[in-house]
């Protein structure tokens, strides 16, 4: 007999997607993560403008990941013209990665994913059960939020980062401000630990999943680097950014404005998990008992285990966060202008990490320093042939299970990877003028 | 204070307006209990796709046949339409490519492209009648809150008409337009940012769509008097609003 579910318009995501799995007695004959947000073709907002126009766009490919595409976007920029830039400016840089990733974990951990684990419909819900769980989460995106603000000039869209630097340096006030919520943070981060480590264990299709991660070049960061490291069980292979066309496949595929990603033909897993499990080695201290405490075993058994990365990765962003703001109280931020930009013929391939994982920017430019030609690969769309398969491994261990429990299990794993799906959609053209 | 029933909806976009109201984080809680949040799929699965709302806030572009059949659907459900962010009411950054777009899509996905369902950008109004404008990219929070409590009152909120300029006059930055000769949208671009650009010594950059009370022939004259030309300020005017009304015929003025 045949059975098809359907999720039509997933909730507690950003953007629009579904889940349509068809199934012949206990055979899975189809599985589909569906992406029909609509495309939006950025390429014709960038193309043709002048290298200082171009972040600004780039950001509104999403709101969750802004400051992320923003400073890949200057990242990929700075390179096609040869700049380097100020280690004061790669630190402040961090800085707002940092914030970014706290106030997205925060979102995602406590207002879009723990209801699941609780079966309750919203942050709404369980602010009824339990107010104080979701004030400590809306305490940490608020403070996610302030270090966006004072490094980026908005939580949303950052204004301040500019090619070469910062338009404006944080003052010393804004700086205390922070330190002083950051010390408060700190407490919080691990309150979340806590609250994440109590929540009841969810039924997992426990298929390991294969992994990509930045290699960092300072410590566990987010910014610097220029090498990926693809894991598949054995030893983890080191990949140029510089190539990524060469060993990061795309195809279009009809049911999704998203391409389908692969690397040596296999789909894979970005994003905290992925971070954490290939860098464990450069994590706080902080973040290593955090694991100890969420009970994390590595390599990962699931890909539901990316909920407890992402709280681990709060407890060392803050941490780390705390330390810099310190360190830059103690020492003062020296008046630097934005490093000199003389454009250029050239091409500027960057990838960072993302909240949700490796994304790369990648650029050519005229002499002028105008847009040729862009292409933009964001983590869910790396992500989107991984949710298939992990989609398709737990309708394979329940095949009985009814449509209810089924729906749940299924939106469970969409949910764990912190699917962004504005960002998914392929947004640019492919190809350098080719 | 009898709390509406509210819909809080995302088309083609960004997210980023949502985002504002999750981003209202001390505010948030009271704000949950203000409102009866019927339809918030972003942030809840329990929605009532069905019931009629009093208010809906709708962010994001039309930008496919299935995002005209929600929009005409919300407004056939809701009594008041809020339009939020600057996709929503001027078309935004995805409305530059409009006159190409089936080659586009073909240059991106390929084949594939020619079947999917994907439309040229357009501001709600131009598919559905639009009761209030909240403008912004992303929408100011403080915005968002005041029209939230007016419309509580059962008043109708009231964005600035006004430029940027203002604001950043009562700021008390330097201008970047008289003093440096740079390209700053701030004299036709609607306040309600507290000119946050200018005041980090960036240009504004026209986000939040045209002002209504600008004076434009004076812009256009201090723009001319600067050395930049017509088209310059057009084509940068246009990153955000390509479709804003008379910003291309005010050129020739």
């Amino acid at each position: 007999m045949s059975r098809r579910i359907v999720i039509d318009h997933l909730a507690r995501v950003e953007g629009h997607g579904g889940v349509t799995v068809e199934l012949d007695g206990d055979g899975v004959r189809q599985v589909r993560f569906d992406i029909f947000e609509g495309a939006r073709l950025l390429e014709t907002a960038v193309r043709g403008r002048r290298f200082d126009e171009v972040a600004p766009v780039a950001s509104r490919i999403c709101a969750i990941c802004s400051a992320a595409h923003a400073l890949t976007s200057l990242k990929a920029t700075e390179q096609a013209f040869g700049v380097a830039v100020s280690a004061q400016t790669e630190m402040l840089r961090e800085l707002l990665y940092r914030g970014e990733n706290i106030a997205s974990h925060a979102l995602h951990l406590f207002l879009l994913a723990a209801p699941d684990y609780l079966g309750l419909p919203d942050a709404a819900a369980l602010a009824a059960q339990s107010p104080e769980a979701v004030m400590l989460g809306l305490r940490l995106k608020r403070l996610g939020n302030r270090i966006q603000e004072v490094i980026g000039g908005r939580a949303v869209h950052p204004v301040n980062a500019v090619p070469g630097g910062f338009a404006r340096l944080p003052s010393e006030d804004d700086l205390i401000a922070l330190r002083a919520d950051l010390r408060q943070g700190l407490v919080d981060s691990e309150a979340a630990v806590d609250l994440i480590a109590s929540l009841p264990p969810a039924e997992s299709c426990c298929a390991a999943p294969r992994l990509a991660a930045l290699v960092s070049t300072s410590g566990y960061g987010y910014y610097a680097g220029r090498e990926v490291m693809v894991t598949d069980g054995g030893a983890p292979m080191r990949l140029p950014v510089s190539a990524y066309r060469s060993w990061l496949k795309e195809r279009a595929v009809e049911h999704s404005h998203a391409k389908h990603s692969s690397v040596n033909g296999s789909p894979f897993m970005v994003g905290a998990l992925a971070r954490v499990a290939l860098r464990r080695q450069s994590l706080a201290p902080r973040g290593e008992a955090a694991l100890a405490r969420l009970g994390l075993r590595l390599p990962p058994e699931s890909p539901l285990d990316n909920n407890k990365a992402q709280a681990v990765e709060l407890v060392a962003d803050v941490a780390w966060a705390l330390e810099t703001v310190e360190r830059l109280l103690e020492q003062g931020l020296a008046p630097e202008p934005p490093a000199a930009i003389e454009p250029r013929q050239g091409i500027g391939i960057a990838a960072t990490e993302a909240p949700r994982g490796l994304l790369i920017h990648s650029y050519s430019y005229d002499a002028r320093g105008r847009l040729l030609a862009a292409d933009v690969i964001t983590p869910t769309a790396m992500n989107a042939s991984s949710v298939e398969e992990h989609l398709r491994r737990t309708v394979e261990r329940w095949p009985q299970a009814d449509d209810r429990t089924l729906r749940g299990r299924l939106e469970m794993v969409v949910r764990a990877y912190d699917p962004c799906i504005s960002c998914a959609v392929h947004l640019v053209r492919r190809g350098h003028g080719a | 204070m009898r709390r509406p029933a509210t819909g809080i909806f995302g088309l083609t976009g960004c997210a980023g307006d949502q985002l504002v109201l999750l981003n209202c984080e001390e505010e948030l809680l009271r704000l949950m209990e203000a409102l009866d949040l019927k339809d918030f799929l972003m942030a809840s699965s329990a929605r009532d796709a069905d019931c009629e709302l009093d208010i809906a806030f709708v962010e994001g572009a039309v930008m496919s046949r299935a995002d005209e059949e929600r929009l005409v659907e919300i407004r056939r459900r809701s009594r008041l339409l809020v339009a939020i962010g600057t996709c929503a009411v001027w078309g935004g950054v995805a409305a530059a490519g409009r006159e190409r777009w089936g080659q586009l899509l073909e240059e991106v996905y390929g084949d594939t492209g020619r079947r999917y369902d994907s439309l040229p950008a357009r501001p709600l109004d131009q598919v559905v009648p639009v009761d209030l404008r909240i403008t912004g990219c992303p929408v100011e929070k403080e915005e968002l809150l005041d029209a939230v409590a007016h419309l509580l009152c059962g008043d109708p909120p009231v964005p600035a008409d006004y430029p940027v300029c203002t604001e950043c006059k009562i700021r008390e930055n330097a201008c970047l337009l008289i003093g440096q000769a740079r390209l700053c949208c701030g004299p036709v671009t609607q306040a309600g940012c507290g000119a946050r650009c200018p005041s980090f010594g960036l240009p504004c950059e026209g986000c939040r769509g045209p002002a209504r009370d600008a004076n434009l022939r004076s812009a256009w004259r201090l723009f001319e008097e600067k050395g930049i030309s017509p088209d310059e300020v057009a084509r940068k005017l246009a990153t955000f609003a390509p479709l804003g009304p008379g910003v291309a015929a005010e050129v020739t003025v």
